[in-house]
């Protein structure tokens, strides 16, 4: 006899993307975080595509990553076709 | 054309086609939304046919042309999450090819329904029959099911979508029907109206929605970070996995009832009432069972044939009542399980064999590889299971063909 009250809701592995997905704290496994230089950001949205996280935040004129998800992975510098990302080291950023 | 589509949609037809075929017509009548195909042998005219289906107008479904079986059965479970309706089907290498995906469709308990022409797998190279394909996926959390004949293959893909979308099971379903001797096999078989399937589909659409992919509202499937939840979601599985028994038995009663045919449910029993020995066996064998059972009784051997249809979820409770107080059984197994010398059905059954009073259990390994289960066969195995009833020292486990008089 299963004792316990179930605490899903669900069937099967069901979430709410926005409680239990982006409550992960993803931004805490970076060894490097995306620095935008939004004078070279052509505005083009290809880091927001590629963006496995889906943390680029949309400026209006140029796009940011959020850091508490970004986990840093550097697809958005590789595919930014205006070389307007660079990948800079957490240790400068711990002083 | 105007002919075509009425005898399709209102009037219902009788038309010899081949096993692949059957299931083709079948899942025409069900309106998939998405299909996915990529040949193998022995399965490839599913995917030819229901391409023309497609083409003549009378399966209004995208058609989804994939690079391999691993996308198959990706693409067909990400349409099954977002609400569709969806088919494939597959055999041998291509059913092992996508075995990742199917335990992923399992998992995510989508109503993903099937068809697996059973052949030989990797290892050793056979195009040729054998069920081995299904017992390397059984632990997939799929429901397996096995049939006999062109006409179960039709009728049971219809049944196979009532199951599967349950809303008290949805769980992905397996309908295997044995490669080259159903697959390639012409019979004459009853075409249902397509009207007619749409009433019996309709309890589906009366039941509360399943959890789907909808835009806008962010839902993740498959998502990590579940792991306190994990035990309850496996726990779920596994009663939704009791359920679909008698479920199955429900819908093939209500199949019975709407076109005439029914099957038994999880299992079919034949000439068993008062047989003092039977034996067990699934897939196209089981015809050729049927007949030798006939003539041993006229012989006047008291022997009956129980037909495996379910083999996941395993048909426990029906198979107790069935074989308890039986004086012999012998199981026929057209696969191997490795590791017990013996075949998968058999090692299960032993499994019951206390709760049906412990009579004597014989296992067969026959009909690998395009093997016949002949009749001569079935008649040794039956006289074996008789002489074991009656008290002979009995071998537990035959490799048929390995063991015949040359």
């Amino acid at each position: 006899m299963v004792k316990r009250k179930f605490t899903s809701k669900y069937e099967a592995g069901w979430s709410d993307a926005d409680e239990k997905l982006l409550c992960l704290d993803t931004g805490s496994w970076r060894t490097e975080r995306p620095i935008v230089d939004d004078e070279k950001c052509i505005y083009c949205g290809l880091c927001s595509l590629y963006c496995p996280t889906q943390c680029m935040i949309d400026k209006r004129d140029h796009f940011e990553p959020n850091l508490d998800f970004c986990k840093g992975c550097g697809i958005c510098a590789k595919e930014c076709p205006a070389k307007a990302i660079t990948m800079v080291s957490e240790k400068e950023f711990l002083k | 054309m105007k002919d075509v589509l009425k005898a399709v949609e209102e009037e219902g037809q009788v038309k010899v086609i081949t096993g692949n075929a059957a299931v083709a017509y079948g899942v025409m009548l069900c309106r998939p939304d998405v299909v996915t195909s990529f040949p193998v042998t022995p399965q490839t005219e599913v995917g030819e046919q229901l391409a023309s289906f497609h083409a003549d107008g009378i399966l209004d479904a995208e058609m989804v042309e994939v690079e391999g079986e691993n996308s198959s059965m990706n693409v067909v479970l990400g349409a099954s999450i977002a609400g569709g309706r969806v088919f494939t089907a597959t055999s041998s290498w291509g059913l092992v090819f996508m075995y990742d995906a199917m335990l992923e469709a399992a998992g995510f308990r989508a109503p993903v329904v099937m068809a697996n022409s059973n052949r030989e797998p990797p290892g050793i190279l056979a195009v040729s029959s054998g069920q081995q394909d299904m017992i390397c996926t059984r632990d997939a959390g799929w429901i397996q099911i096995a049939v006999e004949n062109c006409q179960e293959i039709l009728d049971s893909v219809i049944m196979a979508y009532r199951l599967a979308e349950d809303i008290n099971v949805l769980l992905p379903v397996m309908v295997n029907y044995d490669g080259f001797y159903l697959s390639y096999l012409s019979e004459a078989v009853k075409i249902p109206a397509r009207k007619d399937v749409d009433r019996f589909l309709e309890p589906l659409k009366k039941q509360p929605e399943r959890t789907k992919l909808i835009p806008g509202r962010p839902l993740g499937c498959g998502t990590h970070g579940l792991l306190e939840e994990y035990t309850e979601l496996r726990y779920k599985h596994c009663a939704a996995m009791e359920r679909a028994k008698q479920k199955l038995d429900e819908i093939d009663r209500e199949f019975g009832e709407f076109f005439g045919r029914s099957y038994g449910g999880q299992i079919e029993e034949y000439r068993t009432e008062d047989a003092d020995i039977v034996l067990v066996a699934s897939g196209s064998a089981a015809g050729t069972v049927r007949v030798v059972v006939d003539k041993k009784r006229e012989e006047g051997v008291k022997v009956g044939l129980i037909k495996l249809r379910m083999f996941r979820p395993f048909p426990r409770e029906r198979l107790i009542q069935a074989l308890k107080g039986r004086k012999g059984i012998g199981v026929i197994d057209r696969s191997v399980c490795f590791g017990w010398n013996c075949g998968p059905m058999y090692m299960e059954l032993r499994a019951i064999l206390t709760e049906i009073g412990s009579p004597p259990m014989m296992g067969f390994i026959d009909g690998l590889a395009n093997m016949d289960i002949t009749i001569k066969h079935i008649e040794r195995m039956i006289d074996e299971v008789y002489a074991a009833s009656q008290g002979k020292p009995f071998q537990e486990v035959t490799w048929v063909v390995l063991e015949e008089e040359e």
